[in-house]
């Protein structure tokens, strides 16, 4: 049994990650919205899912002040559900 | 897009010639293989092994085995943790594209989350239906495909209905599942436990 892990980015707004999704798909990345993972306790239910290999390409987006970012998490999913840790920005 | 094969009842080597054919014929996806005892099913694992493809398997019983094999170093990551697959006896039926009434966009968002979590939520439906719009879901150009593709990979039935998929012209850009009848449907609807209408 592998591991997965991903990424999200989590708005205070579910406009914010409507509009995020937008940009980074217009910029050719290979990105979506998934309903946010129970393991992470925010107040919109919609984030930007992303894997490893675009992480640089995205992280100047995290700095963005267009957009309302709560956070971006590594999520690790494995035999024991799961696990979410905030990174810093 | 994936190709199912059904090698329950055949003797061995058939199930790896059958899957090794089909493999060969794809450039990139998965072949599924459905057999029925566990000395075919390890001639299928070591057939991945050998090609050096991922695979995963799902045992459903003591005669029904899952054999996925992924061809193509892109869909690995999109091959996720994958939990024994057990299935509930449910029908879910889409009647339309997007999910509630009110706003379009935020019922297309919902749709697409909806259906990104069932594939993280287990036990899985045995069978997904997609009438009206709900087509929309399950041709070209859906942002859902992705999801739905695996959906099916785990075994779960896709029916879309052949009439809706004709009325908005789009039958030929089914990608996902297959085209079905409202027999078809009917009968699916009668002789699930549960039916659940989106």
């Amino acid at each position: 049994m592998k591991e997965t892990i991903f990424y999200v980015i989590t708005f205070n707004s579910i406009h914010h990650a409507i509009k995020g999704e937008k940009i980074l798909i217009d910029k050719g990345l290979n990105v979506r919205t998934i309903p946010t993972p129970r393991e992470i306790s925010t107040s919109c239910g919609l984030s930007i899912k992303f894997y490893e290999y675009n992480i640089n390409k995205i992280k100047t987006f995290f700095c963005s002040k267009e957009l309302d970012i709560e956070g971006v998490y590594r999520i690790t999913k494995g035999i024991n559900g799961k696990e979410a840790t905030r990174l810093e920005i | 897009m994936g190709t199912k094969l059904d090698a329950r009842g055949q003797d061995c080597p058939k199930p790896v010639i059958m899957t090794k054919k089909a493999l060969e014929e794809i450039k990139e996806g998965f072949v599924i293989c459905i057999v029925d005892n566990e000395v075919a099913k390890e001639n299928l694992t070591k057939l991945a092994k050998s090609l050096s493809h991922d695979y995963d398997v799902k045992k459903n019983s003591d005669k029904e085995f899952h054999i996925t094999i992924i061809k193509g170093k892109e869909k690995i990551e999109e091959l996720e943790i994958s939990t024994p697959n057990t299935f509930k006896d449910m029908t879910i039926v889409f009647g339309s594209d997007k999910m509630g009434k009110g706003s379009d966009e935020l019922g297309e968002l919902l749709m697409k989350g909806f259906i990104y979590a069932l594939t993280e939520s287990f036990p899985y439906p045995s069978s997904l239906i997609f009438l009206n719009s709900g087509v929309r879901l399950t041709i070209e150009g859906s942002n859902t495909l992705d999801d739905l593709k695996k959906l099916e990979a785990q075994g779960i039935k896709i029916l879309s209905c052949g009439a809706c998929l004709d009325f908005y012209k789009v039958a030929e850009k089914l990608v996902v599942g297959e085209v079905s009848n409202m027999y078809n449907i009917l009968e699916e609807i009668k002789n699930a436990n549960n039916t659940l209408m989106i």
